[in-house]
């Protein structure tokens, strides 16, 4: 079973930081570790599945927001700071807006607040930060926010 | 093309995923514990700009002994590797004075000329005696001796073009030659795989840069139409030149390039067509002459056919081959001829008694017996790790064989325990090579006999076994084959 093999040929995008994601198994391995920090976080804070789910969308809010909108440039000097403008969302396939990765990527946090509500039944103080996390990231990845920075917040000096 | 177990690429990205965590929890802690400290700069700006050195620090520190490991005798088939230990964690690394003597499979010496040999050795001596080890001068002032003329002849008449020229040093070759040869308004299709002089001196030259997928003359058949229809970018002019960068044989997949069909592809276009045979020359072929011979090319077919001295000639330098007009163009525009120094005259001996050993013109048929030792060597090698079941990629025929390891944490498992093993390898990771597609490169040499093979090939099978690379099935031994074949 461990020998399931799949095929890849290397990419033709240059950017190294953003070439990764094109891979076999990347989506697969972040739906893994969405799940496991599910268990994680019941594991540890002995909670209701509905709390967990909370805990598990809130914290991925944070993380996602930022590394993918809020980081700008790339971790490696290679590129000479091409990228020095652009958040790992703008980077993402060269800036080529509504391809397959960034639908898949907008539609994550939109079903992890679908299960994070049901399984809370919808009830007050969780219901409004689960949609506050949501609406924020959803908004953040739209193709008319490509390269726009509110009241300049972010933006470079 | 690369095959993996999907196990195996969920781990990797897992594993790069928790590295990168890690990172980030480490310079969160280092940047609350230095809040007090004052940071003043006195107004100056800081050397790393946000997260610039992550991976250098992060991720590349980590496994600093794997890298640079140095050297204490000539890149031969057994060399001196000097012990190095560290007391921080690797951070930084201190040398002893002892040596351990290990099996090279790292070094690119294809035709066994980097230690002493007994034609050349000598020649390069009485050269050094004569023209003493640098020209203190640039070629077109003081700096074109005798040595370097002939070799420029010999050159020539080695790859098969009308003249050649010269540079000091290989990656300047690909990195200054680029941006004399197209600028502003040219368009440079280069193959995604390239090396980083040719993506240099793209970068450099100001030309728009487009890059065709992998070794595939139908990408770029494509990616040249839509480009001639569009023509540049904003005026749609047409273009004022194309030329199309390719390599004979790439250093990190071992591959051979498909240059007829590539060839084919640029004369419809009318693109121009520029080969860097930097691991190709002298190791590939009937008699050597590269990748042409080997495919059955005309060196008249491609237009600048560039190479490098350093990996089967055991010198320092580059050359490029192309037209008498193309040569006398570029010896009055290339600022790698005009300002930089000459190549040092005991290289150019070396590299001309080198190319008359593989000529046979030295009387004897060394150079005959080395390419069929290094095409032997290669295959058997090859074939030997694709039996024990190890993902090896590459062609036939090709010297450069590496071995695939994937994981993160795979790779300085290899390095290190291979060198327990009196073997040293040579790893690869990013970003030399795609994110998740690390792998350990391993150059076949001439001058390895076949009980080095053989020691190597138990030794990375066994550590293999230890680490966990072979993930394609092994062959069955050899009596159950042919009790099949009965059955």
């Amino acid at each position: 079973m461990a020998k399931l093999y799949v095929q890849t040929v290397p990419p033709a995008d240059l950017n190294k930081n953003t070439e990764w994601f094109v891979y076999p198994g990347v989506w697969t391995t972040y739906i893994f570790i969405l799940f496991f920090s599910w268990l994680l976080a019941l594991s540890v804070f002995c909670c209701t599945p509905g709390m967990a789910w909370t805990a598990v969308n809130l914290f991925h809010f944070a993380v996602t927001y930022h590394f993918f909108h809020w980081k700008k440039g790339t971790p490696f000097a290679e590129d000479q700071g091409m990228y020095n403008s652009l958040t790992w969302w703008e980077q993402m396939d060269n800036g080529k807006q509504l391809t397959r990765n960034r639908k898949f990527l907008t539609v994550v946090p939109v079903v992890l607040y679908l299960i994070a509500s049901h399984t809370t039944d919808y009830q007050n103080p969780m219901l409004f930060l689960n949609t506050l996390a949501v609406m924020v990231l959803v908004v953040a990845k739209f193709p008319n926010m490509h390269k726009v920075r509110i009241f300049g917040i972010n933006a470079d000096h | 093309m690369v095959r993996l177990p999907y196990l195996t690429a969920l781990t990797t990205l897992f594993s790069y995923g928790l590295l990168f965590a890690f990172g980030q929890l480490r310079d969160f802690f280092r940047k609350l514990i230095d809040w007090t400290k004052s940071k003043d700069l006195k107004g100056y700006a800081p050397i790393c700009l946000g997260l610039e050195d992550f991976y250098t620090r992060r991720l590349y520190l980590r496994i600093q002994d794997c890298f640079g490991r140095p050297i204490a005798s000539a890149p031969d088939a057994w060399f001196d590797v000097v012990e190095r230990y560290s007391n921080d964690n690797n951070k930084t690394l201190h040398r002893t004075s002892n040596t351990t003597k290990c099996l090279n499979l790292g070094s690119y010496n294809y035709l066994g000329f980097a230690a002493a040999d007994e034609y050349c050795t000598p020649h390069v001596i009485e050269s050094l005696r004569k023209y003493s080890p640098g020209t203190c001068s640039v070629r077109v002032d003081g700096g074109t001796t005798k040595l370097h003329t002939e070799l420029e002849e010999l050159v020539a008449r080695f790859v098969g073009k009308p003249a050649a020229i010269l540079f000091g040093m290989g990656y300047v070759t690909n990195s200054a030659i680029i941006p004399a040869l197209i600028g502003k308004g040219g368009l440079i299709i280069s193959d995604s795989l390239n090396h980083n002089s040719i993506v240099n001196g793209a970068r450099g030259s100001g030309a728009t840069v487009r890059v065709f997928q992998h070794n595939n003359p139908s990408h770029l058949e494509e990616v040249l139409r839509e480009q001639i229809a569009e023509g540049q970018p904003r005026t749609h002019r047409p273009w004022k030149k194309i030329i199309v960068i390719v390599e004979g044989i790439y250093s990190m997949e071992g591959e051979l390039c498909k240059l007829p069909e590539i060839i084919a592809v640029c004369k419809k276009y009318k693109a121009y067509t520029y080969l860097d045979e930097a691991h190709s020359i002298g190791a590939v072929g009937k008699s050597g002459r590269g990748v042409c011979e080997l495919l059955g090319v005309d060196p008249a077919d491609v237009d600048i056919m560039m190479g490098t001295f350093t990996k089967s000639f055991g010198s320092c330098g580059g050359y490029i081959a192309a037209s008498k007009e193309i040569i006398q163009y570029l010896k009055y525009t290339c600022p790698a001829h005009l300002y930089a120094t000459s190549m040092s005259p005991p290289a150019v001996q070396q590299v001309i008694s080198a190319i008359k050993i593989i000529l046979g013109e030295d009387g004897s048929n060394r150079g005959a017996q080395k390419l069929a030792r290094i095409r032997e060597n290669s295959n058997f090698f090859r074939s030997e790790l694709q039996k024990m079941g190890f993902e090896v990629l590459g062609d036939n025929d090709s010297p450069v064989m590496p071995i695939m390891l994937y994981n993160p944490a795979k790779i300085p498992a290899f390095s290190r325990e291979c060198l327990r093993q009196n073997v040293a390898v040579v790893t690869v990771a990013f970003p030399a090579t795609p994110l998740l597609l690390a792998r350990a490169r391993i150059c076949i040499s001439a001058s390895h006999s076949r009980e080095d093979l053989i020691k190597g090939l138990e030794v990375i099978s066994k550590v293999g076994d230890l680490v966990g690379i072979k993930y394609f099935p092994a062959e069955p031994p050899k009596y159950e084959q042919d009790r099949k074949k009965l059955e």
